[in-house]
Order: structure tokens, then C-alpha cells, then sequence
């Protein structure tokens, strides 16, 4: 889960980072009578929020109430802007960048330092570390160095880095960017907080679901096959309304809530069921949830529904569903691993549109 | 020969009072791999079957001293701490079913894995396969095991469900496989697409590799170094999945925990780049894969 700038900030002073002083505010009439001289900024999860104009500078009271007022309730790159984070105006002599996330490559936490930070930084400085020996002085020190930080600073930004190291372990971060933190006479102070907490820590086994612009609802299940017929119905020239995976023999109930979400849509023109040869998912119970959902979409479906799975009790499943298509009037399509997944989005696509009867 | 696996496999299973530990323990006796025993805490002096549990990986080690294989099918909540027991134990080799596990477990467990040579396969892995030799895992369940048979190829895949359909249209054209791998789609995999080429290299029943890929991480750049650096000469066919995700914002995460939306590396484009210019040749459906590796192997 990403955090919000000012909740990532609240987080950080919990470990004692300092951040400048500030107010979150969801109207610009909630703006103290006190603020000077600001900061104005968008809560919004965008990248590269300055150049998407969702940093505002302001001299006075007045014109951070009309920057505020502007930015609250406007789009910033499609996402609305529902808050503003007002902070005092921060005078730095430098900006650097740190942060601490996961490397696939290492399979470990890695530190990343530019001693130039702030907006459009590219690259940064990667140091592995070995969970085993933890984060020593000598080694931030070595980083440090190693990535041309300004000498007399080793010791005062170290003592930052250990913060945010035990921010990252304790919280369960996934990552935990300070960019940029500010060097100012009276200290360190991080300008900017990009948090992403692990949300296997926080809401294990969470279903995914990505809603897209389509009208061809897929239930796909399998992390890999799921991806590989998305990429398939996309050169099939099929336009997904979502996208969802579900796998790891999932109960009935789980699968007839995410049917029902998935085909509550309006307007869609097909629906698609797709998997690969499934290792140890019960296709009975999958396709026995999926009908189950189906029965509670008002008005009943009668686009088309293309079937294709395997695996253990499929036949079986299969059998189900042809009595309940005769009986209930669905428009299914029941294919097995005799027909390549490919080959159904075809089947899906050519259905859906209408540009050829099967 | 095979790799990770065969007949002289004697399993271990970490939670076999569970599920998921029971349905792989039946599994892996039905496919004549030896389960020694298996570790629940709490149900010590019980069986699982026939298998006796006990309630330590030290107990049950110190009554079955050849025990060279752990399957892990805890919770999530309880895999850092399983994983953490059997390198303790210095079993070679750990493979983790388990889903959800966090990062920084995952983490933890390579840390330790690494300092302490034992190979991990996982978490999230389906298993591992060497056809007509032994079985670990979820892999192949029931009846699905008609589609796997022993032959040349190996296959190594993110996901668990492509691995088995990758296998299947493999066995209906007549290539059998010698390995078969789900490695898991997390952030931090306890092994990559590298590791398994390196053991492939070194199997004589292997002659050709077919991996199954997805955006995100950089195990399949990782791969395609590996291959130009080692001269790794046996051909290697890929399929990379989740090309789709450039519809979506960067950094959404697809299909697996791992598998995030990226420019650049760790995008579709950089993957497909990486692994050609090393060689590997990429097929778009699952169904082509036979057709190439009969061209390569020129059979």
C-alpha cells in the first residue's frame, strides 16, 4: 500500500525524522490565519508531482488560500486532488536523495544515495546489505563516500539513514524514499516521503482486481496465465473491461463474490473464464462459485461466456454447466486443454463483436 | 539424470498436518517419493498418514538422519521461522509452497540460505517435478499428472499453473521433460531462472530449456547475462507474459507479488530485448514451444 506524502511524514516522525512544519487541510477556508511564506501540495500519488503542477509556492496568506483553493478538487494526471498538505517554505543549501527498498537481483534490502537529490533524479548509487550484518556505521559511512557526499556530512546523514532503516524493517516497508532531504543550517529535514508498506503484512490474500476501459469481463485465474491472455486477447484485438487472477484452489464463495464484481459492469459484450491446466485447483468448485455468481447479475447475462480451464474434476464442472446453459439459457463455450488458451481469446473476441459466427 | 530432485530424494514436509502439507505428502507417495517424515508443532508422536510427525526438524532429523529435502506449506505467518529451521538443520534443499509470505521474511530466508549453501525454491513455488523420478509439491495433482512424462527438456517457470501447461503441450508433442520448476512470482525468489541454467548445464538429460517469464524484477535479464557470460550452449526457448501492463499506471503489481508494471528494466520490452540478444528464442503462445524446440534441437 502507498502512502500519502503526509501520512508517510507523520510515520516518519514517529522515528524521528523531522519533516518541515505543515497542516493537511480539505478546504482552502480550513487554511490557518497564521501561514506565511508555503509550500502548497498536492496529496496525490503521481509521479514527478512538481511538473504535473501539483506544487504550488506561495508568498503569503492570501495566494496560498487561492493556490489551495485551485489545487482541492482538481485532477492531477486523472487522480483527484482531495487534500493539500500546506508546509512551511524550507531554505536548504542542498538536497539529497536516500531510500531503502528490494533488489530481485541481490534478494536483499538495498540503500540508495545521490548526493544530488530533488526532482528528475535518474540514477542513484545501490549498495546491497546483507541482512545477516544489518546496516553498521562503517558501511553507511563507506556508502556515503562512495557516492560523493560531502565529508563533514557522513556523520549527520548516517544518523538519518539509521532512521529510516528501522522505519523500513519495523513498518514493513517496501520502500522508504526521503527526495529530497533537505540540508539546512539547523539540520536535516525530509521534503518529501515515498512510502510503500508491504500489504501482505497488512491485508494478507487480498484479491486483485484492476478496472480497465473494455466491455470483455475476465476471470482469469493463474498469476502467470493470467498475464499471458491478457496479452493474448490484446492482439486478438479484445478490449478487457478488468482485470482479476484468482488461483490457489480458491472456496466457491470467493470466486461468486469476484464473479458478481467482475459482471456487475454495464454494458460488456462477453466474458471470459480463462486458466491454465490447473495443478491442484478444484475446477468443480471454481466453475460452481462462477455460476453461482453469474445467477445474481441483474439483467441475467446473455452475451457470451467463453470457458476455458482444466484440471482436477473438470469433466465434471463441465457437465454442470451445459445442464445450467440449457436449462437457464447461458451462451457458454466450454473449452478444455485440447484447445490452447490463445486460441479462446480468439474465439471470445470473434463471439463478442459478432464479426463471425462459431 | 535430472536436477534438484530424483529417486533418491527422502522428503521432509513442514506442516503435513495442514491441507496443503497432507494433499503433498498423498501427492508425493503417489508419485513413489519417499516421504520420511514430516513437522507440525504440537503434533509430535502423530501420524499423517503413515508418515510420523514430530514436533522439531532436530527430532525428526536425529530419527531420519537422510532426510535431504523440506517441503514448507505452513501459513504465512509461521514460513520465516520453518524456513529458518530446516537451513539451521542444513537440509540442502527447501522448497516453499506458501503464498503472501512478506518481503522481509523472504529476505531474511535468503540471507540465511546464502550464508549457509542451501538452496531455496520459493515461496509461492507449485513444486518441483523430475517426470518418473520424484515429485515435491503441489505439482501435477491427481490426474493433471498424465501430462508430464520424462524426456530432454527442462522447463522453469514463475508461475505454477504455466509450468504444468507448458509440460502438457510439451508431452502431447512428444517432448518429455526432465525437471520441471515453479519457482514463485514473489519480490525476492529463493532461486532465479540463472540458478536452474546453471544446474541445467550440467545435466546430460537436459537438451533444451523453455522458461516461463513475466515483467517485472530482472531474473530474466539476470538469465540472459548468465547465458552469454557462461556460453550456456543448450538452446533455451522463453515466453514472457504481462506485456498488457503497459495499459497500466507504472508500478501496478500484475499476477504475482513481483510481477510490477515497470519502464525500462523490468519492463516487457527490456525483457524480450535482454533475452533475445542472449540467444533465447521467444515464443508468443505456449503452443509454439514444441514447434521451436523440435526446429532447434532438429528433431
Amino acid at each position: 500500500m502507498r502512502l500519502y506524502e503526509h501520512a508517510g511524514k507523520e510515520l516518519f516522525r514517529q522515528y524521528g525524522i523531522s519533516t518541515p512544519k505543515g497542516v493537511i487541510i480539505s478546504a482552502a477556508s480550513k487554511l490557518p490565519r497564521s501561514t506565511g511564506a508555503c509550500v502548497i501540495k498536492a496529496q496525490v500519488m503521481v509521479g514527478d508531482r512538481q511538473k504535473a503542477g501539483g506544487i504550488v509556492k506561495a508568498e503569503n496568506y492570501i495566494a496560498a488560500k487561492k493556490a489551495a483553493a485551485l489545487l482541492i478538487g482538481s485532477t492531477i494526471r486523472d487522480e483527484k486532488v482531495g487534500k493539500v498538505l500546506v508546509e512551511e517554505l524550507i531554505l536548504y543549501e542542498r538536497e539529497y536523495y536516500l531510500s531503502f527498498s528490494y533488489d530481485s537481483s541481490t534478494r536483499s534490502p538495498v540503500l540508495a544515495l545521490n548526493a544530488k537529490g530533488g526532482t528528475g533524479i535518474e540514477e542513484a548509487h545501490v549498495f546491497p546489505i546483507d541482512l545477516l550484518w544489518g546496516l553498521p556505521k562503517f558501511f553507511v559511512r563507506n556508502a556515503l563516500l562512495k557516492a560523493a557526499f560531502p565529508i563533514d556530512e557522513i556523520s549527520g546523514i548516517s544518523k538519518i539513514i539509521e532512521q529510516l532503516w528501522k522505519f523500513f524493517l519495523d513498518e514493513h516497508a517496501l520502500l522508504a524514499e526521503i527526495n529530497p532531504l533537505f540540508k539546512t543550517v539547523d539540520g536535516y529535514i525530509a521534503g518529501d516521503a515515498k512510502i510503500i508498506l508491504d500489504d501482505e503484512k497488512l491485508r494478507p490474500a487480498e484479491r486483485h482486481y484492476i478496472d480497465m476501459e473494455g466491455d470483455i469481463a475476465i476471470l482469469a485465474s493463474g498469476g502467470g496465465a493470467s498475464m499471458l491472455n491478457m496479452d493474448a486477447l490484446l492482439r486478438a484485438g479484445g478490449k478487457p473491461a478488468n482485470y482479476t487472477e484468482y488461483s490457489g484452489n480458491p472456496p466457491a464463495e470467493v470466486v461468486r463474490e469476484l464473479t458478481k464484481r467482475v459482471l456487475s459492469k454495464k454494458n460488456l459484450k462477453g466474458c471470459w473464464v480463462v486458466g491454465a491446466a490447473a495443478n491442484f485447483t478444484d475446477i468443480h468448485t471454481t466453475l460452481s462459485g462462477f455460476l453461482d455468481g453469474l445467477r445474481e447479475i441483474n439483467p441475467k447475462p446473455r452475451y457470451p461466456i467463453v470457458i476455458r480451464r482444466d484440471g482436477p474434476r473438470c469433466q465434471e464442472a463441465f457437465a454442470m454447466l451445459r445442464e445450467a446453459g440449457l436449462k437457464e439459457g447461458y451462451d457458454f463455450h466450454l473449452y478444455d486443454s485440447n484447445t490452447p488458451m490463445v486460441a479462446t481469446a480468439k474465439t471470445i473476441v470473434d463471439l463478442a463483436y459478432a464479426t463471425k459466427k462459431i | 539424470m535430472s536436477i534438484l530432485i530424483d529417486k533418491k530424494t527422502r522428503l521432509l514436509i513442514q506442516g503435513i498436518s495442514g491441507k496443503e502439507g497432507l494433499r503433498a505428502c498423498r501427492e508425493a507417495l503417489a508419485y513413489g517419493t519417499k516421504v520420511i517424515a514430516g513437522v507440525t508443532p504440537g503434533k509430535g508422536g502423530t501420524k499423517a498418514d503413515a508418515v510420523p510427525v514430530y514436533d522439531t526438524i532436530s527430532q525428526a532429523i536425529k530419527k531420519h538422519k537422510d532426510i535431504n529435502a523440506t517441503f514448507i506449506a505452513t501459513p504465512a505467518p509461521f514460513v520465516k521461522d520453518a524456513a529458518l529451521e530446516a537451513i539451521y538443520a542444513g537440509i540442502p534443499l527447501v522448497v516453499i509452497l506458501t503464498e503472501h509470505v512478506p518481503t522481509q521474511d523472504s529476505a531474511w530466508i535468503q540471507a540465511h540460505a546464502k550464508a549457509a549453501n542451501v538452496r531455496v525454491i520459493g515461496p509461492s513455488a507449485i513444486g518441483i517435478i523430475s517426470p518418473g523420478k520424484a515429485k515435491i509439491g503441489s505439482i501435477g495433482t491427481g490426474d493433471m499428472i498424465r501430462g508430464f512424462t520424462a524426456g530432454p527438456i527442462g522447463v522453469v517457470s514463475k508461475s505454477g499453473g504455466m509450468a504444468s501447461e507448458i509440460c502438457f503441450a510439451l508431452t502431447r508433442a512428444g517432448l518429455g521433460q526432465s525437471t520441471a520448476i515453479g519457482l514463485g512470482g514473489d519480490v525476492i525468489a529463493g532461486s532465479s531462472f540463472a540458478d536452474m541454467l546453471a544446474l541445467f548445464a550440467k545435466d546430460t538429460q537436459t537438451k533444451a530449456v523453455v522458461l516461463f517469464a513475466e515483467v517485472g524484477g530482472s531474473y530474466e535479464e539476470d538469465a540472459a547475462a548468465f547465458i552469454k557470460k557462461t556460453k550456456f550452449v543448450k538452446p533455451v526457448v522463453a515466453i514472457v507474459a504481462g506485456g498488457f501492463g503497459s495499459l497500466l499506471p507504472e508500478d501496478t503489481v500484475l499476477g504475482h507479488a513481483g510481477a510490477i508494471v515497470s519502464r525500462g528494466r523490468g519492463s516487457y520490452e527490456s525483457k524480450i530485448k535482454a533475452l533475445r540478444s542472449a540467444g533465447v528464442v521467444i515464443a508468443n503462445t505456449v503452443e509454439e514451444i514444441p514447434t521451436l524446440l523440435k526446429k532447434k534441437l532438429k528433431i
